[in-house]
């Protein structure tokens, strides 16, 4: 029997209806194991919010714009029933649901009605992504105003939380990977180590359901299929990186530049970007040095690379994402900003996967397959003299501070250990979302120059607001940025527009105050956008409990007001 | 072995066009007879259904049933090459599984392009009980649509024993289309029960604007919130029909 969209639709209801997480895991782990097997990957994929699994290359690309006049087409509806539902809570799931319970639906039928099954909303959301060519807008709305038409309110509360990407149930990636254990009755480990080389959760349970549990024990990587990236906390000075690794470690430089993850199987090379969108077309440079140097044919590597001036000296990130962004006219590009990489990880060669090795060791098969591809500067020590030294040198060289790196560890993609850490001088920057911003005045007046901050909140998946600032960007940035903002747009009274939480950027500040100002209850002081992060998502923003960790540290060196908390 | 080839490159370009209003891969089902293709778009909401016997061909040869399956707007793109009066010819090369298209006129080319596989679905025809059959000009009724089109995006069509009624109303603008029995846009016109239905004109008026290269005379065939039926008579033989799920008010 097939699952009916309406039973993951409900069970969404009854996960964002409870904070208790032992419910959360037990209801979604019945559901799972309800599923067929066909339906077990497009489930996991849509409850956590995902049209697709994270390693499928395929975007829905519906701006807020289309999908908004899309709901106001199937609902005929006052859109103001819209706005206040979305002011009282806002989500706009739940405001959608709100818009059709209140309004009488035009409806566009189908020929041959069907209940919504998990399985034909999979089919549209992939016939969504799949439209190109000339007339694409129009039959990308066809396709959205025929799906939204045979949705209930609850079903379509949950059908624009997928498509806008905004779940917010409380139920993240790691109570999934619970659920999925419970549910086929495997050891949350094995769980979490399939999760680490399949690159996806719903991957992981559908192979569970057909496969059998066994085989994911013995999984191994996809060629061609990116691994999610291990990721760095950060580490105040030289000291603290010693001391967590033991008293020795390996220091490396810092590269203002972009990681890459980089896949080569005999003569066929590809490259993913750190949000693990597929670059090679944009880096035709760095596929030709790959396919030139590396020595092994079957390869997962990671790197950095950065974009240098005709002289190899390394120039802004900026410049560096106009080579990924680019489609058109990439050579003349590539001449014009030309890129360095350097290696730094092996996690895959010839059949044999090495991530449970150490680093040390990990980074040895690496040196003997790189060919004349350098890799990034390291030193192994356990003095902190030679340590401060080089970190001076990385950021007299330009760069933006070291990694340390615990010599004995083994890759853990997609988690954020203390196993690597990342070492700058200054107060670390913080990558936040923008989730509203406002027009500016006098030359800014018809521009959205004044920009809301906001972390995320893991536990909720919601994005609470630390900071506002109008400073750091250029005029041309300014302008493309009111451009992408106006698209996710959902509400705008007085100058003061709401987005869908898209954008990422990076901020720097003087100090973490507390306020109330703010629902986060925080507020960043003298707070200036560093850089657009375009390779970012909102997920891969810093969490509040990070903002909280940074605020509680201040006071390490000073003191605490009596009513600060 | 499957090969056709037609004198005039138009016919085979204007029916690429209007399969490709809906579809983006066809899947045609080919026998020793010719031609058929029934596909619903990926919305569900409109369908088509196209026979072609091997009369209408210059040459047909077929020895055995397939099904091919091909990317419609890249087969569009080359047959948009060929100018009026050149022929062409398509040949399935099974081995390779790729189909050759031929032009020839004042020159020759030979294109390739591969095919994809086959979807095995079968579509059924809607059942349904038409209480309106309208025959109309296809020019007439593309003029009724295009001015429906300004004022709005969906349109009800309304019929009773005298006329055919457009009626469009948009969020400022309203547009009343009305076509007289026995006048010239409308033919003939049988009503069992006055009927009327919405459609969105996103899908309508592509619909009729490619299909009318292939026909003068489209027959309409609805009933109250039901799909439409409209069938393009084909100049030489053949068929040409769609179906269109109507727009329904709820509570």
């Amino acid at each position: 029997m097939p699952t009916l969209f309406k039973d993951l639709a409900d069970l969404l209801e009854k996960i964002a209806a409870t904070r208790k997480r032992l419910e959360i895991v037990s209801l979604t782990a019945d559901f799972l194991k309800s599923l067929d097997a066909e339906e077990t990957e497009p489930a996991v994929s849509m409850i956590l919010g995902n049209a697709f699994p994270k390693y499928n290359q395929k975007t829905l690309d519906i701006s807020w714009t289309t999908l908004s006049k899309i709901l106001q087409r199937v609902t005929n509806a006052d859109w103001k029933i819209f706005l206040d539902a979305f002011s009282s809570t806002g989500d706009i799931g739940s405001a959608t649901k709100a818009l059709f319970e209140k309004t009488t639906l035009k409806k566009q039928t189908i020929l041959f009605t069907k209940p919504l099954t998990i399985t034909e909303v999979r089919r549209n959301l992939e016939a969504i992504a799949e439209t190109s060519g000339s007339g694409a807008r129009e039959k990308k709305e066809r396709l959205l105003t025929a799906l939204l038409s045979q949705a209930s309110p609850t079903e379509a509360k949950y059908l624009v939380k997928i498509l806008t990407h905004e779940m917010r149930t409380g139920l993240h990636e790691g109570l999934m990977e619970q659920a999925t254990a419970k549910a086929f009755d495997l050891p949350l480990t094995t769980v979490q180590k399939a999760n680490m080389t399949l690159g996806d959760i719903g991957e992981v349970a559908a192979t569970a359901k057909t496969k059998g549990k066994n085989h994911l024990f013995t999984l191994n990587f996809k060629i061609f299929r990116p691994v999610k990236p291990m990721l760095a906390q950060t580490a105040s000075d030289i000291n603290e990186a010693l001391v967590q690794h033991n008293g020795e470690t390996s220091f490396e430089y810092k590269y203002d530049g972009a990681r890459i993850q980089i896949h080569k199987q005999n003569g066929k090379v590809q490259v993913f970007s750190r949000r693990l969108t597929d670059a090679t077309s944009s880096l035709p440079d760095i596929v030709e040095s790959i396919k030139n140097n590396i020595v092994a044919h079957e390869a997962i590597l990671e790197g950095e690379v950065i974009a240098t001036d005709n002289s190899g000296n390394p120039i802004p990130f900026q410049h560096l994402m106009r080579r990924f962004k680019r489609v058109h006219d990439i050579a003349d590009a590539a001449e014009k900003i030309p890129l360095k990489l350097y290696l730094f990880d092996a996690l895959y060669i010839n059949g044999k996967n090495l991530i449970s090795l150490p680093y040390t060791q990990r980074r040895q098969t690496l040196s003997e397959n790189a060919g004349e591809i350098p890799l990034t500067t390291q030193i192994i020590t356990n003095k902190q003299e030679t340590a401060e030294k080089f970190l001076q040198e990385a950021i007299a060289a330009g760069h933006e501070g070291v990694m340390a790196k615990n010599p004995n560890s083994p890759y853990t993609p997609g988690t954020r250990g203390k196993h690597w850490l990342k070492i700058k001088q200054t107060l670390d920057p913080l990558d936040l979302v923008i989730t509203a911003a406002e027009y500016g005045y006098g030359r800014r007046h018809e521009w959205l120059s004044d920009y809301y901050l906001a972390a995320r909140d893991p536990e909720t998946g919601n994005f609470l607001t630390i900071g506002k600032t109008f400073k750091g960007l250029t005029d041309t940035e300014i302008i493309n940025l009111t451009r992408q903002l106006k698209e996710t747009a959902i509400t705008e009274e007085h100058r003061h527009v709401t987005v869908i939480p898209k954008i990422v950027v990076e901020v720097t500040y003087n100090e973490i105050q507390h306020s109330p100002k703010y629902n986060s209850h925080m507020a960043l002081r003298f707070a200036r956008i560093n850089r657009l992060r375009p390779d970012k998502q909102p997920e891969d923003a810093d969490t509040i409990t990070k903002v909280k960790n940074i605020y509680e540290k201040q006071f390490a060196k000073k003191g605490r007001y009596k009513t600060e908390p | 072995m499957f090969k056709l080839k037609v004198a005039d490159a138009k016919l085979l370009r204007d029916m690429a066009t209007a399969i490709s209003i809906l579809v983006d891969e066809a899947t045609f089902k080919i026998d020793p007879e010719g031609l058929k293709l029934r596909a619903m778009d990926p919305s569900r909401v409109a369908m088509i259904d196209f026979e072609w016997p091997k009369t209408i061909f210059e040459e047909y040869v077929c020895a055995e049933p397939t099904r091919m399956c091909i990317n419609i707007s890249e087969l569009l793109k080359l047959l948009k090459r060929a100018s009026k009066d050149e022929a062409v010819e398509l040949a399935l090369d099974e081995k390779t599984a790729r189909l050759e298209i031929k032009i020839t006129g004042k020159y020759t080319r030979n294109f390739t392009m591969p095919t994809l596989e086959a979807s095995e679905e079968e579509v059924p025809t809607p059942k349904i009980t038409f209480n309106v059959k309208a025959k109309t000009t296809t020019q007439g009724l593309s003029q009724a649509i295009e001015d429906a089109q300004l004022v709005s995006d969906h349109v009800r069509v309304e019929a009773d024993a005298e006329k055919l009624v457009l009626n469009a109303a948009g969020d400022l603008m309203g547009a009343m289309i009305t076509l007289q029995k026995g006048s010239d846009a409308l033919l003939d016109l049988e009503v069992k029960e006055n009927s009327k239905a919405t459609f969105s004109l996103s899908y309508l008026s592509e619909i009729i604007k490619a299909a009318s290269a292939t026909s003068d005379i489209a027959t309409l065939e609805f009933s109250s919130d039901m799909p439409i039926r409209i069938d393009f008579q084909q100049t030489k033989e053949g068929k040409l029909t769609f179906f269109l799920a109507p727009r329904i008010e709820t509570e």
